[in-house]
């Protein structure tokens, strides 16, 4: 079995010179024209805010204070059955540090754990408790950002298998708590349903902030419950082109992505823009509003410099290749299980009364902004939600 | 004889050399992705060895100079027309004219993701059949690059085939001074076609299409309740799309998230289109390559991709898929059909069922419905006697 080595982020000067030769050279074009006033996003990427974006990067995004930051916690990559994954892991502050590990989704990476891992360890540096601090476990799932790329799809469920498996041969914790959004909280869905402590798993509880693993056969009922089906429906026929492109023929899209790091940053933030709380506080949407340049930037250099935009997408496949995610009729997730509902998210959660079907929930929380990238979006607002949640499950 | 009241300007191609030498560079510098084990047979979309030979072909062998040539045999003008929105268009067309004094005058509409290039093969064989060896009748062949594909101009809003069509009748009309006409299309060729029979009627005298784009309102009461083989045919239609319309779905809902890569790299629009061949094709698909050279040599593909890089239109030409469907042009009104009289041949492509006559006729006055052996999507491209065939003796039967 092979132990976890040391790792660190460190990208040669020439894969950074390439990119930035090949934005600087970017060859601009038309876009449909938008009546004053109306969404500049309409049709997908805005042209406007992406030239804007550009020329910050070529003039005036750093990469080496990314990396910087990136480096600043401790990173490690171990092999866990065949497959190569980065991880964080990060001890915690207290006599006895709850372990919990943190999965990221599409399109971001460990970045957006990245600025709370500090808060999550080390509670008492920011106003909390020295006793709530957590050990922290945060992957790049398999074919994302550092870990390897897979020779074919893999999806979440087997994601998870490799999760159980980090965590407890690899790492050594027993019992753990995980937590997740986008892919995350479906790869942490299956952590609680598949191994949980009542199978024979080590995950005890989970947290996610985004409806994920999904009871099977359960038909909204309430009034409440009918209108969040039919506002995820209308959300779906608009939003979920990226998706059945990516889990169908994610090869037709690769070949302009992989040879063009604008074109990856026009798909990327597009998602950004959409999913997240762009309010401002006078009710206009701008994507600035939720990120800086910088923190766009560093995601989207992640997807570039490791060249995983690509088998990125795989993972969408590979869902379907899972199965899905549907829970087995007539079972659900059994461990204690904590939701955080962020206004902004663009695949709503069900009403509590639905999550309830499927999941044995224990905590509720309900925030007034922040969307689908919270943890990156709200920051320490993110990071008491889970340490609340995990001072649920002590002892 | 209307008269012509709006003069167009002969066109010839020339792309400049440094655009020749832009391409060759980028082609040069491609970087291509890694692949899933097993896409032999093209599951996760486009196969690498494919593209690593087409690009290579493009970037040592292809001779655009040669291929423009070829394009430029064909007299071809431009002229712009203002829409009902006030917008201006310039539409870049082929036009051949037919042997003898009482030539048919034909326009032919392409689609996604082609350009006039598709029907250049057939050109020669509608306007000059005696040539050939047939008997008539001998047409006037127009062939207009769509509003945003290659040599047309791009719009600044965009525009879907009830527009188009408008544009396309004053071309016929007030530009070449033509009463009535005939008109043939397949893909998105087909809406502009079917809308431009349901909106100049007294003009269109008939039309021959590849593809049914019409929905009929089926809860109407003009319409008979939906068949067994109806429903069994719509049941494998949407099983079949939703395997494959990932790429309808984006550029119908975000077009602009994709255009920038596609924008920015050859093998990237290449990548994205010759799926569509592979797939729409009537290709040989039990090599990963071999299908492709024979049904679509790299020379033929590798001009329609050359129209699409060099005039920059693939952003443009994609958006059509958000312009049509907000259009609403396709989705006939309660009791609407098209009277014109309708001719409909069906090609084989990959998988799909084969249309039932009945559907047919709920959208159009079918005259005529023939199934082809062989041809797929492209089939003036890829059977293009064939092809020549059955439009010369569709319109002989309609206009009899």
């Amino acid at each position: 079995m092979s132990s976890p080595q040391p790792f660190k982020v460190e990208v040669d000067q020439a894969v950074l010179d390439t990119i930035i030769e090949k934005v600087r050279a970017y060859d601009w074009h038309e876009m449909p024209e938008i009546a004053a006033g109306g969404d500049r996003w309409a049709y997908g990427t805005d042209m406007v805010y992406l030239k804007e974006l550009c020329s910050y990067w070529t003039k005036n995004f750093n990469w080496r204070a990314a990396e910087e930051q990136l480096n600043a916690f401790p990173q490690f990559t171990c092999e866990v059955d065949g497959q190569s994954i980065h991880f964080y892991h990060v001890k915690g502050s207290g006599s006895a540090p709850q372990p919990i590990i943190l999965t990221h989704g599409w399109p971001g990476s460990v970045f957006e754990f990245v600025h709370i891992l500090d808060h999550l360890a080390h509670p008492e540096k920011h106003g909390g408790d020295a006793e709530d601090g957590l050990t922290l476990i945060v992957p790049s799932l398999p074919g994302y950002g550092f870990s390897g790329k897979p020779q074919k799809p893999l999806g979440p469920k087997r994601t998870a298998a490799l999760w159980d498996k980090l965590m407890r041969t690899h790492l050594g914790y027993d019992t753990y708590i995980a937590q997740g959004g986008d892919w995350g909280s479906v790869v942490t869905g299956w952590l609680g349903y598949n191994h949980g402590t009542d199978k024979d798993g080590g995950c005890k509880a989970i947290h996610v902030n985004m409806w994920g693993l999904r009871p099977a056969g359960v038909l909204p009922e309430t009034e409440e419950e009918q209108a969040w089906a039919g506002a995820v429906g209308a959300t779906m026929q608009a939003e979920s082109a990226y998706l059945q492109l990516q889990a169908t023929k994610p090869q037709s899209l690769s070949y302009a992505m992989m040879d063009s790091p604008v074109g990856i940053a026009a798909w990327i933030i597009e998602k950004f823009n959409t999913w997240s709380d762009t309010r401002g506080p006078d009710g206009s949407s701008n994507i600035e509003n939720a990120y800086t340049k910088d923190q766009l930037l560093t995601n989207i250099m992640i997807y570039l410099v490791t060249r995983t935009f690509n088998t990125s997408t795989w993972f969408y496949r590979g869902y379907f290749e899972d199965g899905g995610s549907d829970m087995a009729p007539d079972t659900r997730v059994e461990i204690p299980t904590g939701m955080a509902v962020f206004p902004e998210e663009f695949i709503k959660l069900p009403p509590r009364s639905m999550a309830e079907k499927g999941y044995n929930i224990t905590h509720w929380s309900e925030f007034d902004t922040g969307g689908h990238f919270a943890a990156l979006e709200t920051g320490s607002v993110f990071a008491d939600e889970i340490i609340s949640f995990a001072r649920t499950q002590k002892g | 004889m209307t008269r012509r009241t709006i003069p167009a300007d002969p066109f010839t191609i020339h792309v400049p050399d440094h655009e020749i030498a832009d391409l060759k560079h980028r082609l040069e510098q491609t970087r291509f992705p890694n692949e899933p084990e097993g896409n032999d047979q093209w599951s996760y979309g486009t196969n690498l060895s494919y593209m690593e030979r087409l690009i290579a072909y493009w970037r040592d062998d292809f001779d655009w100079r040669k291929q423009e040539a070829r394009l430029n045999a064909f007299p071809q003008y431009k002229v712009t027309l203002t829409d009902e929105n006030d917008q201006d268009h310039e539409i870049h067309f082929l036009y051949e004219k037919g042997s003898g004094d009482n030539a048919i005058p034909l326009i032919m509409t392409h689609g996604w993701p082609s350009t006039f290039r598709e029907f250049l093969d057939v050109v020669d064989q509608l306007a000059h059949p005696e040539t050939y060896g047939k008997q008539g009748p001998a047409f006037d062949v127009i062939v207009p690059s769509l509003i945003g594909y290659g040599f047309s101009s791009k719009p600044r809003i965009p525009v879907g085939p009830a527009i188009i069509a408008d544009l396309w009748h004053e071309l016929m009309t007030h530009v070449l001074g033509y009463d009535t006409y005939v008109a043939q299309a397949g893909d998105w060729g087909s809406f502009v076609t079917s809308r431009l029979a349901l909106q100049h009627a007294d003009a269109v005298s008939a039309i021959h299409l590849t593809m049914l784009p019409l929905r009929p309102h089926l809860k109407h009461e003009s319409q008979p309740p939906v068949t067994e083989a109806e429903a069994k045919w719509i049941a494998e239609m949407r099983a079949w799309w939703a395997q494959e319309e990932g790429y309808r779905s984006i550029q119908s809902t975000k077009p602009m998230a994709l255009a920038f890569a596609l924008m920015d790299s050859p093998a990237g629009l290449a990548g994205w289109l010759a799926d569509k061949y592979y797939r729409l094709g009537d290709t040989d698909k039990t090599h990963t390559w071999k299908g492709m050279d024979t049904r679509f040599p790299m020379d033929t593909l590798l001009t329609q991709l050359s129209i699409y890089w060099f005039t920059g239109t693939i952003n443009a030409a994609n958006t059509l898929y958000k312009a049509g469907p907000a259009e609403g042009s396709a989705l006939l009104k309660p009791g609407q059909r098209v009277t014109t009289p309708t001719a409909y041949t069906e090609y084989p492509m990959d998988t799909l069922p084969i249309t039932p006559r009945s559907w047919a006729e709920r959208s159009y006055n079918l005259k005529r419905f023939r199934v082809m052996e062989k041809g797929g999507h492209f089939a003036a491209m890829e059977e293009p006697e064939i092809f020549a065939h059955d439009v010369r003796e569709a319109f002989r039967e309609l206009l009899d």
